[in-house]
């Protein structure tokens, strides 16, 4: 056991060290970028009332002076580091000065409440059924299945989404087609509301599932294919074992290892496969966030929303690392 | 004489296969017919893609497309009843799996289960057919695995944490645990260390022996034949060539490809490089007319070429295919200490 708490405990550092460095990277990133939030600011006082040149210029001294940005860079990313090892991630700028945390916590709940529940739906049909057609090899019904999956999984995400969109928005209108829930119910634990969001998460979730089923099912069914011709298989079905105990026990648990890992791997990544399926589902989650935020200039909010998004990432990876030697008994953990 | 365990009669399995609409058929087993009586040990040799697998896969009631069985019987003797597997259903073969019928498959390296510990494999295997459970069946699989020499706790290890002779003792242990009467055996020594596998050799005998059953192996190595045999079939392009008892093949064979196997065995004090016999094995899907090795003989007449020669009775209990089987004389005489049979 003492080999796995210090297989643990590197493993943690490391994580560590990816996320430090990830995030100085994202803070590079936002600093050294063109557009400056002050500026925005200006433009969108200057937009609507006509200022003098002295007070736009007294504004944005008062306005650099308030957001930190006049200070050198290396002086903003120590006060930057400061603020974040005590979880503050100072105001948003977009919305000042409403904390980037509370915006962020605002909008992870849909983002999560989404795409992981998709993910996860995507993840148990495509294996399950990529399973079942691995070990059917010559069943009608998965081959016709397996040129399905492999037709619509090289089309872009974006035109399943718009695909859906015209569908169920204007041919056939039954399911909402834009935001989280209608705006005539009130949030909370009421049965309205919930039905809402149910609704309004269909399309979003169903656009997900269709392209990202097939990938899992291409791969699962492959990875089958090969495990059902293993030595191991052949033997358990000619020593007469059950059926469902080499499915189960022997063909998919082999052949999920590699899976779990991708799993893994595909809940970290939630956070930027978001962006798109919010921007074309109006859904108010951590994508659309996140695009304000780059088209504002803000860097607090952009650096909240990353940082969420690279612990996350971390975190998975971490994650499969600790149970890779739990699913394959090969692994060490060294 | 002892009573016959399974009569093989006609025995013709193909392996039938499409590619790209050009059909294709690969005579594996083409006519074989043979018994295998209660309680030996029968040895069947001949090279790489003689079609010995094939053989005793069909015997194992393993046969999966593309291979089909064309024609022929395979007919068992088992206590619960006769069975011919060539004709039975995937229910009746069910019935005699692993009690009556095993099978010890080649390779010990990547026949368990990786994920799975070996006890788990274990109670997949044994635990339906034994028919016990609880403390019964514990206690039948441990005293199993003592008679192997293998250490209780090997049921919670992991096939990798195992060496390859331990690995191969236990998948001997799953298909010898439910005292099967007719155990077949594919290469069951094959990339294991000389040490190790006299010893695996030793112990298939000694569980053979403890349970009275029969135990078919196959293998290409002739050493191992006249350790282990009583009787040695020969198999060659998908025919039974020559059979007999073990000393008989081995010090008087009458068929020359036997003689040239027989001659294969290295020797303490060889100095040269033993002659390697001219040619490759026939492709089973175009094999030569009349007898099968005739282009490889050097014993051929024109008859070889044209007549397929039976499988006639030689001696007593031994039968050859040769037409020249008169003429056949062994080209070294193995040393008294190499065949122990």
């Amino acid at each position: 056991m003492h080999g796995y708490l210090w297989f643990i405990a590197k493993r943690a550092l490391q994580m560590l060290a990816v996320i430090f460095c990830a995030i100085s990277a994202t803070f590079l990133v936002t600093h050294l970028s063109p557009i400056d939030p002050v500026e925005q600011v200006l433009g969108r006082l200057s937009s609507r009332a006509n200022l003098s040149p002295e007070a736009i210029a007294s504004t944005r001294a008062a306005l650099s002076d308030l957001f930190g940005t006049g200070a050198p860079l290396h002086e903003q990313y120590v006060n930057f580091w400061l603020r974040l090892v005590r979880g503050d991630f100072g105001p948003s700028l977009m919305a000042f000065p409403t904390p980037a945390m509370d915006i962020v916590a605002r909008a992870m709940p849909w983002t999560l409440g989404l795409l992981v529940s998709a993910t996860l739906i995507t993840f148990v049909i495509g294996n399950l059924l990529g399973a079942l057609a691995g070990y059917n090899q010559n069943n009608r019904f998965f081959k016709l299945f397996g040129i399905i999956a492999m037709g619509i999984q090289p089309i872009p995400y974006y035109v399943v989404a718009f695909i859906l969109l015209i569908i169920f928005g204007f041919l056939w209108p039954v399911l909402p087609i834009s935001g989280g829930f209608a705006m005539d119910v009130t949030p909370g634990y009421n049965w309205p509301f919930i039905s809402s969001v149910l609704q309004h998460a269909i399309l979003p979730t169903l656009s997900v599932v269709i392209v990202g089923f097939g990938g899992w099912f291409i791969g699962m069914r492959a990875l089958v294919s090969n495990v059902v011709n293993d030595d191991y298989v052949t033997y358990a079905e000619l020593a007469g074992v059950d059926k469902s105990t080499i499915v189960g026990g022997y063909v998919i648990r082999n052949a999920m290892v590699p899976q779990l890992t991708a799993l893994a791997l595909a809940l970290g990544g939630v956070f930027s496969g978001t962006v798109i399926t919010e921007q074309v589902f109006n859904y108010p989650g951590l994508g659309s966030l996140l695009i304000d935020a780059v088209n504002y200039g803000d860097y607090s909010l952009v650096l909240a929303v990353s940082t969420v998004s690279i612990t996350a990432v971390a975190v998975a990876i971490f994650t499969v690392d600790l149970l890779h030697p739990l699913l394959d008994p090969r692994v060490k953990a060294e | 004489m002892t009573e016959d365990l399974l009569k093989v009669e006609g025995l013709k399995a193909y392996y039938q296969m499409n590619y790209f609409g050009v059909e294709r058929e690969v005579r594996a087993v083409d006519d074989i017919t043979m018994t295998i009586r209660k309680n030996e040990i029968y040895g069947i040799a001949g090279e790489s893609s003689s079609g010995k697998t094939s053989f005793i896969k069909v015997l194992a009631a393993a046969i999966r497309p593309p291979m089909r069985i064309v024609a022929g019987s395979v007919k068992y003797d088992f206590k619960n009843g006769p069975i011919d597997v060539a004709t039975a259903t995937p229910a009746q073969i069910e019935a005699v799996r692993w009690r009556h019928l095993s099978y010890i498959m080649q390779g010990s390296m990547s026949v368990l289960n990786p994920v799975r510990r070996i006890g788990r494999t274990f109670e997949d295997f044994a635990r339906r057919p034994l028919g016990l459970s609880g403390e019964a069946y514990r206690a039948r699989v441990l005293n199993h695995l003592e008679r192997l020499k293998l250490p209780a706790d090997v049921l919670n290890a992991y096939p990798h944490e195992l060496s390859g002779g331990m690995r191969q003792r236990v998948t001997i242990g799953l298909a010898t645990v439910c005292h099967p009467e007719f155990v077949i055996a594919d290469e069951p020594t094959t990339a294991l260390d000389v040490v190790v596998q006299k010893e695996v050799l030793g112990l298939i005998r000694e569980i053979q022996q403890d349970m009275g059953s029969s135990v078919v192996f196959v293998t290409h190595d002739m050493t191992v034949h006249a350790n282990m045999a009583d009787r040695v079939g020969i198999i060659y392009a998908g025919r039974l060539v020559e059979e007999g008892p073990t000393r008989q093949m081995f010090f008087a064979p009458k068929h020359p490809y036997t003689a040239h196997l027989v001659a294969s065995l290295p020797r303490i004090g060889d100095t040269a490089q033993r002659p390697a016999l001219e040619g490759r094995p026939p492709s089973l899907a175009s094999p030569p007319s009349g007898c099968r090795f005739h282009p490889r003989c050097p014993l051929a007449i024109d008859k070889c070429k044209t007549d397929v020669p039976p499988l006639i009775q030689v001696a007593n209990d031994h039968r050859s295919a040769c037409w020249r089987w008169q003429d056949v004389e062994p080209l070294v005489v193995p040393q008294r200490h190499e065949v122990m049979a």
